[in-house]
């Protein structure tokens, strides 16, 4: 079975995209931060990550950026509020293979983590 | 306080209300405050920063929070609980990160900090120096004010911006 990290700090937010996942076929694991998404993504190996920006302790872009470090295979999507041009450059720059704005649109998210894991 | 940052908040609660919660939104007459903000119940904080920098506040009632919430997670919700907190503060997260988005359009590119909620009635919150342009809106869930305290970071000075602010 896929599986994907759903990273996001706003647990509204993971309960949705995990149901939405889950209902779609996919395992799921859930990190609340960058740094526990980077612990997370080494002990779970998953195939493919949805990675939210702003968050506490470690931010999205500095986690992309450790995953990738250790896997430079690593599948990560950003989906974020802040879909200012810029942010989405950086993310890209950090490694990130897509990105997806707030608000949540289940259908873009289906699509990129599909595009990425078949 | 110019309209010019303001409108990008309005339009952007306008989409982000109706793709979250599928509400018609209805705009009411809008007001520039000097006075201390007060707290209907529920507030959601977000700071901006950047060559447009101050605060944006997100405010209503309990019921209508509640109300907003039981939409967004499909089933009714009695207690506003941390699971309706984090869903109320992503309400106010989206709409500002839609904004910010517009903001950089017009050449301002901002950060914006992670969501702060203010819980309490008749809590007073001051914006100092900056003037509220508040814009409420009125859903079939409630009410939802939307107070807007923005500056140029660069001038300084504050622009008086009510008889463009109608323009909204």
């Amino acid at each position: 079975m896929t599986k994907i990290l759903v990273v996001d700090d706003a647990a509204f937010m993971r309960m949705r995209t995990v149901k939405l996942l889950q209902e779609n076929g996919y395992e799921v694991a859930e990190a609340a931060d960058g740094q526990e998404a980077v612990e997370k993504y080494i002990q779970e190996k998953p195939d493919a990550v949805l990675m939210d920006i702003t968050m506490p302790n470690m931010d999205g872009i500095t986690a992309v950026k450790q995953i990738r470090k250790a896997d430079p295979n690593a599948k990560i999507v950003m989906c974020s509020a802040l879909g200012q041009q810029s942010m989405v450059l950086e993310a890209v720059k950090a490694g990130a293979k897509d990105f997806v704005v707030k608000p949540f649109q289940p259908d873009r998210i289906l699509a990129a983590i599909k595009r990425l894991t078949g | 306080m110019k309209a010019q940052f303001a409108n990008p908040f309005v339009s952007a609660a306008y989409e982000v209300l109706q793709a979250e919660v599928n509400a018609t939104v209805e705009r009411g007459p809008l007001s520039l405050e000097e006075s201390q903000f007060t707290n209907k119940d529920i507030t959601v904080m977000i700071g901006i920063t950047g060559p447009v920098r101050g605060v944006v506040m997100y405010s209503m009632t309990e019921e209508v929070a509640k109300r907003l919430v039981s939409v967004m997670l499909g089933q009714p919700v009695n207690e506003f609980d941390s699971l309706s907190e984090s869903a109320i503060s992503e309400i106010g997260n989206v709409i500002t990160g839609v904004a910010a988005r517009e903001l950089e359009r017009a050449g301002y590119s901002c950060r914006i900090s992670p969501p702060t909620l203010v819980m309490g009635q008749h809590t007073v919150i001051s914006t100092v120096n900056l003037k509220r342009l508040v814009v409420p809106l009125k859903t079939q869930y409630g009410e939802i004010e939307i107070s807007i305290a923005l500056e140029e970071a660069r001038a300084g000075a504050r622009d008086i911006g009510l008889t463009v602010a109608k323009g909204v």
